[in-house]
């Protein structure tokens, strides 16, 4: 177990570092424990300490998570380019790991076409503003449908014909008998900073990058 | 009643107001921000609250554009709320000066507006103080506003990094890149993804694509830069105009810890201007604690001619309200104590008040 460590005085403070609940968080924990830093997040608790006292690591709701860093509550954040995307803030990329890749697809019922075609689409999504701006720069308009789970529903129940989502498998389209019309884009994980931390602790927060990059 | 009493204090978002004693201590940081943009021989200047939009929308980049308040006057012309003063002063600089008064150097406090998303509750972008020196090319001018920026910075106590660039060396750097890719590598080298940058590059210059990216994104001392620049002397097709470059900001760093000021600026070629006005050397500076810069600034020696009146120009601002409730030794700018005076009739009282303010006391009846 990794009791919170003492600090001395001349080691520097832990990095505040935001990581995301949910589907990543295993591979994430197990990649940084590859790297030498491990975490226990014991008895529901959402904070916890590296056994070296590099980072004071948080869980966060995965789109809480640029907020946090934007705020400089964390220093440094690992999520999807998809949430740095929705959130519309600028971040430092300083890495992008090899895992937690995903695509962003149009999909919908087998019988529709290619959405190239379409003079106007209704799309139910959560990633409004990426749908948004990716059906805008194309010129196609698009009704969007703010959906927060589940998205799959809304083709089968009739709420919109299309729906944009991160698509990894394809079992849950193939499950409610939709499929992918169009991979629209690659979405990675990435290690982002908040600039102002980054220019004020670049030497040490360079080196964090260099011990994650050697699995990366 | 409750209703309406909610209606009512709601504000929109952007906007601030501030009372008593944070007022009190708000202007009493500008009055010594202005002594000593004064002892430097610079001027007062006030701008516009708002000026046609047109004017001043080639000169914007998209994120300033977001950000901006925008409303119809009665005659339908498109107007724009003061969102970045240096921008408004260049237009009245360009009206009023003649070359005869150049150079010319000038200072302001003012409000700015600017949209601010809901969850954006700690970037207090509502207030700019700043100078700029009108007509004045090279070195000298540069140095004096770096100089002045360090000087604003002690004044005010706070434990600041100036990250120091050049909008110049990217320009030199990456000119035979196509004006998209351009942008596409400034927007990378802003967020320092340097392997977004690399792949850029790699496009058209694929041989020196390595050494150019490693160059933007390097941040430090003057010894690592100048080991750096020597490299370029082996990077085939390393343009001479970057080596320039590079050796004028070497220059600079150089006179600055000359001066005793060096321990305050960082080497970063990664900053290139957040402005798309900026041409020459371009700043920002870091407050621990600040999720954001405080302070940003650069050369600008083609803002003006946009205004009918060529002169090369540089300048910073500061983002007073963010960098206020960090000011070191904060007693010096609170209220001083107040001495309720006593007396039987007002008379005396006034008096007794004015005998205290005599004394250089504050009293009150």
């Amino acid at each position: 177990m990794n009791a919170k460590r003492k600090r001395t005085e001349r080691e520097p403070a832990p990095v505040p570092i935001a990581l995301p609940k949910g589907r990543l968080l295993p591979t994430l924990l197990r990649y940084m424990e590859s790297c030498g830093f491990r975490f226990d997040f014991e008895d529901r608790k959402l904070v916890a300490q590296d056994g070296e006292g590099v980072f004071n690591a948080f869980l966060v709701k995965n789109s809480d998570l640029p907020t946090y860093v934007n705020h400089g509550i964390a220093a440094l954040g690992i999520c999807g380019s998809d949430v740095i995307y929705e959130s519309g803030h600028r971040f430092f990329t300083l890495l992008t790991f090899s895992f937690g890749r995903t695509t962003m697809c149009l999909a919908g019922k087998r019988e529709l076409g290619d959405a190239a075609d379409r003079r106007r689409m209704s799309v139910a999504t959560k990633f409004t503003r990426f749908t948004q701006d990716h059906f805008h720069m194309r010129g196609i308009p698009v009704q969007i449908i703010k959906l927060d789970g589940s998205v799959e529903l809304a083709p089968v129940l009739g709420l919109a014909p299309y729906i944009v989502d991160l698509v990894e498998t394809g079992n849950t389209l193939k499950a409610n008998d939709l499929t992918v019309i169009e991979k629209l884009k690659e979405i990675e994980v990435h290690l982002i900073a908040n600039p102002s931390y980054y220019k004020l602790h670049y030497e040490r927060i360079d080196w964090i990058v260099e011990r994650l990059r050697e699995k990366s | 009643m409750a209703t309406k009493r909610r209606t009512f204090l709601q504000i929109p978002q952007g906007t601030e107001s501030f009372y008593l004693e944070e007022a009190f201590r708000h202007r009493r940081i500008i009055a010594h921000l202005d002594s000593l943009f004064e002892s430097w021989g610079y001027l007062p200047v006030y701008t516009p609250v708002f000026d046609f939009f047109d004017t001043y929308r080639t000169l914007m980049g998209d994120e300033a554009v977001e950000t901006a308040y925008r409303l119809i006057d009665r005659e339908g012309d498109l107007l724009l709320l003061r969102s970045d003063i240096t921008l408004f002063l260049a237009k009245q600089m360009g009206l009023a000066l003649k070359k005869s008064d150049l150079p010319v150097r000038v200072y302001y406090s003012d409000v700015i507006l600017r949209h601010q998303n809901r969850e954006d509750i700690s970037r207090n972008e509502f207030f700019q103080s700043g100078v700029e020196l009108i007509g004045k090319p090279g070195e000298e001018a540069d140095l004096e506003v770096l100089a002045l920026l360090a000087r604003t910075i002690e004044l005010l106590g706070l434990r600041a990094q100036i990250h120091l660039g050049s909008q110049a060396l990217f320009g030199s750097c990456f000119s035979d890149l196509p004006e998209g890719t351009r942008r596409k590598l400034a927007s990378a080298i802003a967020v320092r993804d340097a392997g977004s940058c690399r792949s850029f590059v790699e496009m058209w210059e694929p041989a020196r694509a390595e050494y150019t990216v490693r160059l933007m994104m390097y941040i430090g001392g003057r010894d690592g830069l100048r080991t750096l620049a020597q490299e370029s002397r082996r990077v085939g097709g390393f343009p001479e105009r970057a080596r320039t470059e590079l050796t004028y900001l070497l220059r600079l760093a150089e006179v600055l810890t000359e001066i005793g000021m060096g321990d305050g600026f960082r080497l970063d070629l990664s900053e290139i201007g957040a402005q798309t006005y900026y041409t020459g050397i371009a700043f920002r500076a870091f407050v621990e604690g600040q999720d954001s810069a405080v302070a940003s600034g650069g050369r600008y020696d083609e803002l003006l001619a946009n205004f009918g009146f060529a002169a090369p120009s540089v300048g910073f601002s500061l983002l007073l309200r963010k960098v206020e409730p960090m000011v070191d030794r904060p007693e010096r700018f609170a209220q001083p104590e107040i001495v309720t005076v006593e007396g039987t009739t007002f008379t005396e009282r006034l008096k007794a008040a004015d005998a205290l303010r005599k004394a250089g006391r504050i009293g009150r009846i």
